[in-house]
């Protein structure tokens, strides 16, 4: 089993960039244990806010000698954040109740397959201008809204997503033709 | 809502982008709050599939989600 306490040291260190190697091993499984509540919260404004979180209170995490600790804090931030802005929304708490017991509860780091990063790499390749456009746009500047990436590539911003949309949409078909299902290997 | 504007609002929620309140804490995308519960739970396991193909694509295997963060981290340090 992959430890992502490894990298524990160099984080309480203040090395971002093994918080970085732990982020890329943490990510899936806890954006999966947040499932249950995808209707109710921003998923994806639970993560970040955990994340940051989790790079604060490092320092203070005693490892106790299972593996990923850290990972497992993270999880119960994460939902601790979640059931907080269930509150904050007013969600009946019988429904809150609930999703907590549905929170899927695995804490096994997972990296991706390189075989996968290869065959997507080559796909990526072969997308036509503007869609590849669209999705370089985003990689490269997920720190800017899509309207102004849109501006940026004189694309209109629903067009902009068109053509997100069409990249990803290509990228499936062309992974579905190296006999890789997207839906069983990226969901 | 034409199925358009749903797919548009299901791709802009599933960015990994979210602006920052004053207070520092991380806000909800703007077309989120545009989705009934079905289009938000439909955000997320689009969300979950983009990371990890974005992951693959990057050559440390980090998501945009990831590269988000410790951007935000690398300007503000620790106890920022």
């Amino acid at each position: 089993m992959i430890d992502l306490d490894d990298h524990l040291p160099a984080i309480v260190a203040g090395d971002a960039t093994a918080f970085g190697r732990f982020v890329a091993g943490a990510e899936t499984r806890l954006r999966q244990s947040l499932g249950s509540f995808a209707g109710v919260v921003d998923v994806e404004a639970v993560v970040q806010e955990c994340l940051l979180r989790i790079w604060q209170v490092a320092p203070e995490v005693v490892p106790d000698g299972r593996p990923n600790a850290l990972l497992r804090l993270s999880i119960r931030v994460a939902r601790n954040l979640a059931i907080g802005e269930t509150r904050r929304r007013r969600i009946d708490p019988a429904i809150v109740r609930r999703l907590e017991r549905e929170a899927e509860g695995a804490v096994e780091p997972e990296i991706p397959d390189p075989r996968l990063r290869e065959i997507i790499a080559r796909c990526r390749d072969r997308l036509p201008d503007k869609p590849a456009a669209a999705l370089a746009a985003r990689l490269e500047g997920p720190w800017r809204a899509d309207a102004d990436l849109a501006d940026e590539l004189g694309m209109r911003p629903n067009t902009f997503l068109q053509n997100f949309t069409r990249a990803r949409k290509l990228l499936a078909a062309c992974l579905g033709a190296h006999g890789i299902d997207v839906a069983q290997e990226l969901a | 809502m034409t199925a358009d504007e749903h797919r548009d609002l299901v791709e802009a929620t599933a960015s990994a982008f979210r602006s920052v309140a004053p207070d520092g804490s991380i806000r909800e995308a703007p077309a989120w709050h545009d989705l009934d519960e079905a289009g938000r739970i439909e955000a997320a396991a689009l969300a979950l599939e983009l990371r990890k193909l974005e992951a693959a694509l990057d050559p440390d295997g980090i998501s945009t989600t990831a590269r988000l963060v410790l951007a935000r981290i690398r300007g503000e340090g620790r106890g920022g």
